[in-house]
Formats: C-alpha cells, structure tokens, sequence
C-alpha cells in the first residue's frame, strides 16, 4: 500500500511539505486536511469547486418498480393482457414473461412540473418541483448480486469499492468527532451482497463503510467498552487510554522517522474524541416532538427508516461526509423485490419510506443543508412490464428511475426516457457510471482522474465509462 | 405501440460509451495509426515538434505550438487545421488525408475528442513485445563479486555501494527472534524461547532457530494464509446468497500439509490444477482441486442467468489462476487485447477454454488411502464390466471372483414364493390367483393402480424379495405389461411389516434392487429412488417374462404376529400396469441375489467347459458389474472437498458438464456477441513454450488443465519462477523486489534488483522447488537480519526502503495480532486441522444467507482459542475485527494486505470482546503465575514485549492496576504500539 501511493507522495514533497506530515495526512486520509481548511478555493474538491460537500443515498433495496412509482405508462393499460414480452426468458429473469400488466395505481401530475407519481408516493409527489429525475437508468444484469454491486460499486463483480469508500479516499472526513462513511441497513437485515455493496475493495481500510445498526447502542461497533467489563469502563478507560497514548509516544520517540507509528498515536486521539461526540449525534431524543412526528418516528410503518433518515441528517450536519440508508433487506418480502404481487408487496414498503424520505429533504432544506449535501433516492434495477404469475413483476434491467436533489441539481426536471411499455429506455439511457460521474463531479472530482492502482490498472469507480450528466445540473 | 415493439425486438445492448469508443477504435485510431504516427508517437524515432498522437496527454499537452486539439472544436484544433491542407503554415501529413479520412477526425474533435489512451503507450496492443523483464528466459545471473557470503547480500550491498549507502547493523537478538517468530509462525516467541535464544551462545545459535521454527507445523499455518490471500479463498460463496461451503477446509488444510511437508513447487501447481491427472492413485491429495473453486460463486445468476454466469465463472478461475501463478493480468483482455502486455483475447478465451467443462461445488474423494484404493480397484472393474473389456474381466482374480459366485450360488437353496394372504387393487382391476402362484390382472385397465399385497412371513428370516413380472397370452404383445405395447411401469415398490395391534407399519429399506432386464432410462433402481415420477420398464422385450429381486438392508426376522405388506405403485398412466405376478422371498446370501440379466443366467446354466469365450465374457460381466457395486456399497461414505469438477454437488444440486462447453471470443466480452471458437490453450507471451494445447480429441476436460499445469510448471517458464521467488520476498520483507506481486506486467512495477530476482528464481527452481530452502537461504541473509532503526539520512535517502539499507518495521497483520493475543492470554489452542471455527453466532436469515454476530460468541467455548487460520472466513460479512486491521476482501484476489491506522480501529482494538476477553484471560494467567502485583505486571510485559519492563513503565502499569486492575494493564499492553509492531 504504501508503495501505492508513491507517485502521489512524490508530487506532495515536491510541494516542499515535510515527509512525515504528508504520510502522516495519507494514513489519516487527510482526516482534517482533505475537507475546506487546505483548499478553501474547491470548497473541499479535488479537481474543480464542488457544489456538494456531503451526500446521504437512499437505496431502495431489492429493484423498486418504476412504472409503479414514478413511471407513468398509460400504454400498458391499453395492452394490458396482451403477450408481448420477450419469448425465450432473458437471462436474469426469474420466470418467463407473463403478459403485459398496468400498474394497479392510480396516477396523477403534481407540481409546476406536472411529475406523474403514483398513489404510492403521496409524500414525494409535493417535492416533485425540487427534484431531478434519471427517467431512464439501466443496467447490466437483472441479477441482484451483480447489479447491486453496479450500482454500488460500478462492477459487477465483487471486491470493488463503494462509492462511499470512493469519496472518503478522495475527499476524507469533515469532522474528527465521527466516522467518514456511515451505511444504516434496514433494521430487519442487510441488503444482497451482505456487506459487499460497502466494500472498500482494494483501497485502505480505514475508508471501509461504518455499518450501523441504529437501534444499538452504542451505535458505532466497538465505540465503548461492553458494560461487563468494568476495567474498560468510564474512568478504568480514560486512565488506560491516556497511558497508552504516553507509552505509544515514548515508544515513537525511539523511532521518530516512522510515520506509521505517528498514525496510531494520532488515530487514538481521534477515537478519545469521537468516544466524546458521537453518543451526542447518535440521541435522536434531542430531536423535537415535532420533528419525530414529520419524519413518521411515531408511526411503526415508518419508524424504522424514519429514525435512519433522521439520524443521516444529524450525522451530516455533525461532519459525516457520505450516508447511505436502505430500504429493505434481502430476501422475498420486506423489500422491494415484487415478484408476487405489485398490489400487495409494493404499498406496504413505499409507505416505510415515502413519509421519511419527504421529511429529510424538507429538513435538509429548512436547515440550509441542501446548500452544500446532495440527496438521491435509488435503487439497483427495475422492474417488468410484464407480469410475474398473475400480479407480479420480474427483474428488469432495461429501465428504472433514481432522482437527485439538493446542491448543484436542477429542480423540477427530468433526464431520459423509457419506451411506452417502460420495458427498456428509450432516450437519455444514464448508467451507474454515469450517475457516480455525476455524484463525483458535483463532489469536485474529475471521475476519470480519480483511481488506485491495483493489479495491473488504474481502477476508476466508472472503469472506462460515464458522462457527467449535464441535463440535470443546475 | 411500434416503438414499443421495435425496442423489444431490438434487445442488443451497447456499452454506455461503446458508441464513442467504437468510432475511436474502429476509425479514428487506425487512422491515426497509419497516417500520423510514423513522425508522432513514442515508437517513432524522433517525435516530430514534440507531438504525441498515440495517446490522449499526448494531443491534450500538443507540441511546441500548444495543444493539438480543442474538443468540440474542429476549427480551433490545429490538429484539423492541418489535415485540412488550408493553412499555409501548417500542412500535414506530406502526402495529403482524402477528404473521408479528414471527415473522420473531424467528426471525433467536433464531438468531444473522445479518447481512451489514457496511459504512455508502449506499443501497439496487438504488437506489445515480449521483451520485457518478466517474460525473457531465465538465466542464473553471476553473482557479485563481494566480501558477503550470502549472495542475497551480495546483490544488495552491491547496489547499496552504487548508490553511496552502508548497510544496517544486526539487530539484537530479542528483535530478531520476534521478527523471525512473527514471519515465520504468525505468533510472538515466548519468553521462556526469547531468554533462550538471547542466551544461547552457540555460534550457529540463530540458524538452528530458523530451522526449528521452519520444522514446526506452526510454518504451515502462518504462511497458507498467504497462499489463500493470494487465491481469494473463503469458506462461503459471497454475492447475493453468501452460501456456506462446509467443506472447504480441506483445501486450507491440504495447503497447510503440503506447505509443512515442502512438496515442491512445481508439484504444487500440478496438484492444485490437476492432481486427478497427475496423481490419480494419490486420492488423499484431492483436496489441491479446492484451489478450482476458491472464488467467489453467484448463486442466484447461476440459476436466473447461467450463460452470464458461467461466462463470469470461468473468468474467475482463469484470473486467479493466471494471477498466482504467473503474476500476469490475462483478465485484462476479457473485452479487448491486452493494452499493455503481449496478451491476446484469443489467449484470454483459450485460458477459459481450460476451464469450460467443470464447475464449483463439492467433489468427493476418499481420506482414507485405503478406502480410496478399494473403491478404485471396485470402479475400474465396474467399468470394464460395463464396456466388456475383456482383457480386464478375464484376468485370473477376476475369473476367480466369477468361479467363487458360481460357487456359491450353485449352494444357493432358491426362492420360496410368497404366502399371500390378501391382494387389492385399489383402481378396480380383477386380481386372479394362477395356479402357480401368479396374480393374473384382467378386467378395465385402469389408467394407474397401486397393488397391495399381505403375505405371511412364513421363513425363519428373509433377506431379499423377488417380483417376477410374467407374460401371459391375455394380455396385449403377451405382456408382462397391460399397456398397449405390452410394457409396465413400476413406480415405487414398497415393503412394510405390520404388527397384529398396530394400524402404523415399519418401512424396510431396500438395499438394492437388481433386474434381468431394463428399459433404458426406466431401470429398477427407479422403482426405489422415492421419486412416484420414474419408474422400471421392460420395453422393448415385452411378450417375455422378467424378473426383479430388492435386497433389503437388514434381513426382516420371523415374529409371530408380524405380517408383510407390499405396496406396487404403478402411476405413470397410460396403463403402464403389471399384467401376471409373482412374489417370492429368500434368507440366502446378499452378494448371491442380485437378478443376471437373462442371457446370462441362460449362460450359467451351461457348465465352464459348454461356454464359449464370448459367453463366459458376457456372464463375467455381469457377474462382476453386480460384485463391484456390492463391494462399492460397502466402503465407507466418501468425504469431499469444496472445489470444481466435471460433476460436482452443491447447494443447487449436482453441477455436471458431459462435455466443455464451446468457447467463443466474445466482442467486448459481451455474451451476446460471440465469434470464433477457441480451443484450450494459454498466453502466448512466452516464445519458447507453445501457447495452444493440441489434445487428441476427443479428450477428458482434464486434459486441459493437465496441459495449463505442464505449461505454468515448466522449468522454462519465466514467469512462474520469479513469481513465487517474488512473493516469498514480499512476505519476508513487507515488500517484494517486484512489488506488485500479481502483475508483472507492463502496468506492474520493475524489479528493484533484477539480479537477485533472478538468482533467487533459479536457485530455487534448481534446489527443487523447495520453499524452506528459499526461506532458510532468505532469514539466513545479513540483509534480513538488519535492524529496523533508522537514521534520519537513511529514511531521506529511501523511505520506502526499496535498497533494503534496513529492515523494514511492520504492523502485525489481523491473524498475527489474534494469535499472538492467544498465547499472551494463553488461550492459544494449537490443534490442528478440521471443519473451521464459527468465532460467532448465526441464525437462519431471510434466504440463503444467514444472519452472523460476531459479538455473541464464547470465548471460552471449545475451538474459540484455535489459530485464526482455521477461523470460517465468511466473505461478504467479515468479522469486524480482521476487518479493522486490513484483512481483504476476498472478492477479489489479494497479494498484499493493506496496512491502515483509523479511530475506528484504535476503537475496534480498544474494545472488541475479544480484546477484552483476552485481556481479562491475561490478567488471570498472570495473577495465576506470581503472587506479587509487581511481578504480575512483570510477566505480562514479558509476554507482549518479550522484555523487561523499564522502572518507569513499571511503576506506571502498577499503579494503573492498583486502580483499575491488571486488566486494564493488559488491556493497554494489547493496544501498545510495541506490541503491534515487529522491528
């Protein structure tokens, strides 16, 4: 690793900075240096000033449907019933096509923009008129491992980095109090792929994804000792530390060249003080009644993904650079993999998040927040035309709908466009190379020039792909 | 509605920037190639006005006049303003483009200039050289003239001299046996074996210390799990449904065995690719094919979207395998040729080609050696009796198990037909009792039927049941069927015993069932496989009686009382029912009742000397088919090993490839665009080893990785000897001469001592392979034994110490820290072998994928203090404290583990359970061995720091026990920069 990061250190020294605090800063990831105090003229970007400073992801889990949701399809009302899906099952496809089915929701346009939304989504159908939509996604499988690992990572295969781990390997953290890149799986389970879609691959592990489960405590693994060991406890902890920290130091005295050991010490100081600070950013009940209420914290449906939301605007606003939620987990029901019925699996699930996901965006908004956080609500595939069984709907990779807001996004506009059955796109097809291209350029970082050599080739989250998507850029 | 259709019609799916990148490849690069870069490339002599047009920085930089294209901009790019022959001043080429040819770089430049040459190009992909370090033959390089005996020394104070720099004095003996422990068993010395060393004044004192840690199986644990890195193994799927492999372990434990014994290195590949080939009577060492199916494997893709999978399957064999072996990235020409090294995609498919015809899972093979000889022996006569061999079936043991059947048969007593008591068709056919004891059916021929019969057991014991199924002038063909055609189907037959009080019966196990004759693909053993939907059949000889006998497990014993119930299931349908039975039982022996196929039974009827040769091969056939598989029955159950195979079983069922499937070169690598086909073969690269395997056909699937085998372990192969001399460096050092230990490429680095690489490469190829004897020849160098300190000089003159002017100080890595925690708590369990430990809890999760948490387990359960090479690794949920010290992720492959410093993982060692178990563990262990808190403290230092405390260091852990318990000071001795850090 250390080689690694050679040529990047070279160009550093040459910049006529010491060698230890530059390697000190890389084994950090720049923990405090990387954010605005060293490039106040980037706005904390990499390669051109960036709109955005941190980003909170929703990730529908499980291929939500769009011409359920957000993809008005009047088409298939007047086809429904008919045989015109592909003949031979595509690969990915759990079953053979069924016939063409509508949507069993009903549609209206809301907002300025005249956005059609479903019945599903009450709550997000009055934010329309913010938000920006990639009308036409699409991907490379109709497999959830793989796609999820797509969307996630930009490969289909495992072992790659996330896009959190991304930007925490360009950009670092903003705060000292808490961790970089924080993930908040559905309290029910994680998503496919387990903790693979929050690899950090092959870069360092300290830009690994923190997994939280928050309904724990504490809520970051390992923040404190376990109660039952008191010698680990309060003042026992305090004492130990301090001490350890004084024997780490004298024991780096003796080899003041080695950076390595510098980055313990340094480490271990940070940890005393996110030990500090996080309980705090953790305390949803500092949150008024108020807001509990709008982000549907007192209602079971919405609680769980409420409180996540919730908690991705506290650890954001506190210096979490990157939080990613989900909605649902693995598995065939609780998410949103609607291969039985789209009437009875899809409402269930929308309902979970739609309150909560409008209630962020407004908080985000009233706080100032947006001014500098991008929001974006995705998922990994979607989902047929054609219906599974009788009422159900398969994978499909062909076309799906993700939507941005906030920082540097336009409002109220939509990119791309599906064919009139909503089973492939039709114009404007946007890849996940595309969207991380985006996420990436509003962040100040030139996709193409952000990489780690590993294996022979400079990896890039977007491989040889993506274009920025300019239509949706405010 | 026609958009909709066209697009559903039209499925063919692009690359997103496929478009773009086609126009580049396919018009603007070739273009470029043939007319401009004769003057402007790196290839050419002498680059003309500094201009590079065979990659992007090229143009984007230009030459002395500024940057040579504007994207968007073709009127602004000087690049088109001198095609375009306009400009008086700038006019090129000499000999003008057509108007076509300047029409496409015009459209390029106006549409963005799209370019991805994004790297110095070297050569032309389809030229790249094979001059290139990594690939040129091997030649034991002169060793430099030097004062040093060890010519590792010699080559590194040879280039030390150059550069103007002195070696590191030695470093004292506690460093170096902490080191040498820490290398060489992934543990810390004891003190008991650091006084011992620091006192030993032998003169050899430290080279008898290399050779006991070398000798100790310990070796084998520490350095397997660099071996698995390197492969990316673990002991669950990963992907959507991270599925459990129970049986894995075997390969860990074979790579730990075959590491302890030091099989050679070529052998080691051998095995590990193809040991059914090379090996095939060494049946223990099956396990090496684990090495087939380390990766990762997309279970629900293998279902939903199996060309995709298998196309993604293979590239995972062929990447790792290409990658450890021989440090190449032939993965890189899955879409393309290699941009960089001398790969083409006809290589990379003929790579995957190799590997077409198995697939993972588990495959079965015997632990015992024993066994395994028994059930070869058993299925090569089984073989031979199915193809008549006749060579084989004539030979005297052989002709002797034959003579002993005659025997004994000829002693046999016969059937006693059945006392049947009750018989009931429950679809309404008449059953009628024939004088002989048949049961002649007439009446409607019911589609389906289930015959019940009740007989008395009127024997003293019965071992098996005989049904013959006879023809009879009433029914169609003359039977012994009612289907039209004459022919039956017995579904399922059944034995019960029925006791007089009782309405439950007792299921009896039918051993085996054997008849004279089967319809092909409806045997008997379908008649008791538990499967309603098979069944046995007799077509196309209908009209004749056959005969069916079902040995049952256990001989059914006389009770009074005790009734026998036999239940016929004829369900096909069509009326596929026996037309005329009988029913007859016997106690004779088991290996004597299987039913011979009539011919046979006619030939035995003839004595020896009646018998044609022909005749005697026929009966022995089928004489010896049924003995081998009675033999078969008895060997113990097989074990298996998580691998790949032609035929292997997993979660999904048996995985079975007849044959390979056909391997196209795929445009793009995408499935959809498949071209030529492509037989078995290798990269190409090395020029005096043939890249394409000329295998008869037809040829085992095998076979291919036979000749991958021959082709990677022959002693000319450049490659795969730096290799493993390079990665045995890397693991020794930190860092290996070549530091990119999987690629040796062009993308990869440069030896920093090419000469030694190369010495070190031929010594051990030419001392056998031996792996010992590279780290005995490598710990034993003065080099190795330099101290970590350094000078500021020093570290300003290489800080990444790539001169080796030192040793280099390292973090322990995830397993050394977990291991060494063990011993300092003296938890450390050093059985070997076995299933792997579960250090967590599991519960069934929403699917396939279990929920694991690693915070609820006992520490003091059995196997919790195991060496964390035998730890399940669970891929895609990692425990969370390898995780923070740099264990990899295994989706991908891992030749070096990262090193990292982070709060999370100050957190994560502060406070795992398992530090705070251990530390606890440590604080008893040491008030168990000193009355005295001083001397607590004392020993506890000893155990992480191998030395004595300092009066302060002293002072300050006993005053922090004294008020926070020696457990706090262990806990602080296992968090201490000391502690984690070798010098």
């Amino acid at each position: 690793m250390i080689d690694q990061n050679l040529s990047r250190r070279k160009i550093l020294q040459q910049a006529g900075a010491g060698f230890g605090s530059i390697a000190l800063s890389q084994w950090l990831a720049g923990e405090w240096l990387a954010g605005s105090d060293r490039e106040p003229a980037l706005n904390g970007g990499m390669h051109h000033p960036a709109k955005v400073k941190r980003v909170i992801q929703l990730f529908m889990n499980g291929g939500a449907s769009p011409m359920d949701t957000f993809d008005y399809k009047p088409e298939l009302e007047r086809l429904h019933g008919q045989m015109l899906g592909p003949k031979v099952k595509p690969e990915g496809f759990t079953g053979p096509a069924g016939s063409v089915m509508k949507s069993p929701f009903s549609f209206a346009q809301h907002g300025e923009s005249g956005r059609w939304v479903s019945s599903v989504f009450p709550h997000q159908a009055s934010i329309v008129d913010e938000l920006a939509f990639l009308m036409a996604m699409t991907t490379k499988t109709n497999v959830h491992g793989p796609a999820s690992y797509m969307m996630n990572t930009g490969f289909m295969l495992p072992g790659f980095p996330c896009l959190g781990a991304w930007v925490s390997y360009a950009l670092g953290s903003l705060s000292e109090n808490l961790p970089t890149f924080i993930v908040l799986p559905d309290s029910r389970g994680l998503p496919y792929n387990q903790k693979g879609n929050f690899s950090v691959g092959f870069l360092p592990a300290r830009h690994q994804g923190t997994v939280v489960d928050a309904s724990a405590n504490p809520p970051i693994p390992d923040l404190v000792a376990d109660k039952k060991f008191a010698f680990a406890d309060g003042q026992a902890d305090q004492e130990t530390q301090s001490l350890l920290l004084e024997f780490n130091r004298r024991h780096a005295e003796r080899h003041p060249e080695d950076s390595q050991l510098e980055a313990r010490i340094v480490s271990g100081e940070l940890a005393a003080k996110m030990q500090l600070s996080a309980p705090e950013a953790f305390d949803l009940t500092r949150e008024s009644e108020t807001t509990h209420a709008a982000y549907g914290l007192d209602k079971p449906e919405t609680q769980d993904f409420g409180s996540r939301c919730l908690l991705a605007r506290r650890l954001i606003e506190r210096g979490t650079r990157f939080v990613q939620v989900w909605s649902g987990p693995q598995g065939a029901v609780n998410n949103w993999d609607n291969h039985g019925s789209i009437e009875k699996e899809l409402p269930p699930i929308a309902m979970n998040v739609d309150q909560p996901t409008t209630a962020l965006f407004h908080d985000l908004k009233s706080r100032g927040l947006l001014e500098d956080t991008l929001l974006i609500w995705t998922t990994e595939f979607g989902r047929t035309p054609f219906a599974q069984g009788s009422v159900g709907r398969d994978h499909n990779r062909g076309t799906y709908v993700t939507w941005l807001a906030g920082a540097g996004v336009k409002k109220g506009v939509a990119h791309g466009q599906s064919d009139d059955l909503g089973y492939q796109t039709a114009e404007g097809r946007t890849f996940c190379y595309d969207l991380h291209a985006t996420i990436l350029h509003l962040l100040g970082i030139d996709h193409e020039r952000l990489t780690f050599r590993t294996s022979g080739i400079d990896r890039r989250i977007t491989d040889v792909h993506g274009h920025v998507v300019h239509e949706i850029l405010a | 509605m026609s958009a909709a259709l066209a697009v559903l019609i039209a499925s063919a799916e692009d690359e997103p920037s496929a478009e773009r990148d086609d126009y580049f490849r396919d018009h603007v690069e070739p273009l470029l190639k043939k007319r401009c870069y004769a003057c402007h490339s790196h290839a050419s002599e002498l680059m003309e006005g500094g201009l590079s047009l065979d990659w992007r920085s090229g143009w984007e930089k230009g030459g002395g006049r500024g940057p040579a294209i504007v994207p968007g901009d073709p009127d602004a790019s000087l690049l088109i303003r001198a095609v375009r022959y306009t400009d008086p001043e700038l006019k090129m080429p000499d000999d003008p483009l057509s108007n076509e040819e300047v029409a496409i770089l015009e459209r390029w430049v106006k549409e963005g200039a799209y370019d991805p040459r994004a790297v110095l190009p070297s050569a032309d992909a389809a030229q790249i050289s094979t001059d290139w370090w990594s690939l040129r033959p091997l030649v034991r390089p002169a060793v430099p003239d030097t004062a040093a005996t060890n010519p590792i020394d010699a080559f590194i104070r040879n280039r030390l001299e150059l550069e103007g720099l002195q070696p590191s004095q030695r470093a004292d003996r506690r460093t170096l046996i902490r080191r040498l422990t820490i290398d060489l068993h992934g543990l810390l010395p004891t003190p008991e074996e650091t006084l011992s060393f620091v006192n030993d004044a032998s003169p050899d004192a430290y080279g008898a210390l290399v050779d006991r840690l070398l000798a100790s199986p310990r070796y084998g644990e520490r350095w397997a799990r660099h071996w698995l890195d390197t492969i990316h193994f673990a002991d669950s799927h990963g992907f959507e449904h991270d599925v459990f492999r129970p049986h894995a372990w075997r390969y860990r434990d074979y790579v730990i065995d075959s590491l302890n014994r030091d099989t050679p290195w070529d052998r080691f590949i051998r095995e590990q690719l193809a040991v059914d080939v090379f090996y095939p009577q060494e049946f223990t060492l099956v396990p090496a094919l684990g090495f087939l199916g380390a990766g990762t494997y997309d279970h629900s893709a293998a279902i939903t979207a199996p060309m995709s999978f298998e196309n993604l399957d293979r590239d995972d064999m062929v990447t790792q395998t290409i990658a450890a072996f021989v440090s190449t990235t032939a993965n890189c020409a899955r879409c393309h040729a290699h941009k960089f090294d001398p790969i083409s995609q006809e290589d990379y498919y003929a790579l995957q080609a190799v590997f077409a015809g198995i697939g993972k899972g588990d495959i079965p093979f015997d632990a015992d050696p024993e066994v395994g000889a028994q059930r070869s022996r058993w299925n090569a006569l089984k073989s031979a009796a199915d193809s008549r061999q006749s060579e084989i079936l004539s030979q005297p043991e052989n002709q002797e198990l034959v003579a002993q059947y005659e025997r004994q048969r000829g002693e046999f007593a016969g059937w006693q037909p059945l006392t049947i008591e009750t018989f009931v068709s429950t679809h309404g056919q008449t059953l009628q009792r024939q004088e002989d004891g048949s049961f002649l059916a007439s009446g409607t021929a019911p589609e389906k039927d289930v015959t019940s019969v009740t007989a008395s057991i009127d024997t003293h014991r019965i071992t098996a049941i005989r049904l013959d199924v006879l023809s009879d002038d009433s029914l169609p063909m003359k039977g012994a069927g009612r289907a039209n055609n004459g022919n039956l189907h017995l579904s399922e037959f059944e034995i019960r015993t029925f006791r007089a009080d009782s309405q439950q019966g007792e299921r009896i196990a039918i051993a085996r069932a054997t008849a004279d004759f089967d319809q092909d693909g409806w045997t008997i053993l379908h008649a008791i496989d538990g499967n309603d939907a098979t069944a046995w059949g007799i077509h196309p000889q209908v009209g004749l009686s056959h005969f069916a006998v079902f040995e049952l497990e256990k001989p059914l014993v006389q009770e009074p009382g005790v009734t026998l119930h036999l239940l016929m299931k004829q369900i096909h349908g069509g009326s596929h029912l026996i037309g005329r039975f009988r029913l007859s039982a016997t106690d004779g022996p088991a290996d004597l009742l299987f039913a011979l196929p009539a011919d046979a039974d006619a030939i035995l009827a003839k004595s020896r000397e009646q018998r044609t040769e022909v005749e005697q091969i026929t009966l022995s056939a089928a004489i010896l088919k049924q003995k081998a598989d009675i033999e078969l029955r008895q060997l113990p159950e097989q074990q298996k090993v998580y691998a790949a195979g032609a035929v292997a079983q997993n979660e999904r069922g048996v995985v079975r490839f007849d044959t390979p499937r056909e391997i196209h070169m795929l445009t793009r690598g995408d499935i959809e665009r498949p071209g030529v086909v492509i037989p078995p073969g290798t990269i190409s690269a090395i020029d005096q080893l043939p890249s394409r395997f000329e295998l008869p056909e037809p040829h085992a699937e095998s076979a291919r990785r036979a000749a991958l085998a021959v082709w990677i372990s022959d002693s000319t192969n450049p490659l795969t000897w730096r290799s493993i001399a390079n990665r045995v460096w890397h693991y020794h050092f930190g860092r290996g001469l070549c530091d990119t230990p999987n690629d040796f490429g062009r993308m990869g680095g440069t030896p920093s001592h090419p000469e030694l690489l190369d010495w070190l490469a031929c010594e051990f190829r030419e001392q056998g392979g031996s792996l010992k004897f590279l780290h005995r020849l490598i710990c034993m160098s003065e080099t190795y034994q330099q101290t970590s300190d350094c000078p500021a000089e020093l570290w300003e003159a290489d800080p990444e110490n790539v001169l080796l002017a030192r040793m280099s100080r390292r973090r322990m890595d995830a397993e050394s820290f977990r291991d060494s925690v063990l011993l300092a708590s003296g938890r450390i369990d050093f059985t070997m072998g076995g299933p792997g430990i579960a250090n967590f809890s599991s519960r069934p999760g929403a699917q396939l994928t279990p929920y694991l948490n690693y915070d609820d387990f006992d520490w003091d359960g059995p196997g919790a203090g195991r060496r964390s090479i035998y730890r399940v690794v669970w891929r895609g949920i990692p425990d969370p404290l390898f995780d923070a010290l740099d264990f990899p992720d295994l989706g991908l492959l891992a030749p070096k583990r990262g090193f990292s410093a982070s709060p999370l993982q100050a957190l994560t060692l502060l406070n795992n359970r398992f530090v705070l178990h251990q530390a606890e563990q440590m604080a008893s262990r040491a008030q168990a061995a000193q009355p005295m808190l001083d001397d607590q403290v004392r020993v506890a230092v000893h155990w992480v720091w191998q030395r004595d405390p300092t009066d302060d260091e002293q002072t300050q852990l006993r005053e922090l026990a004294g008020r926070q318990g020696l457990e706090a000071v262990c806990r602080l001795l296992l968090n201490s920069n000391e502690f984690l850090f070798v010098d």
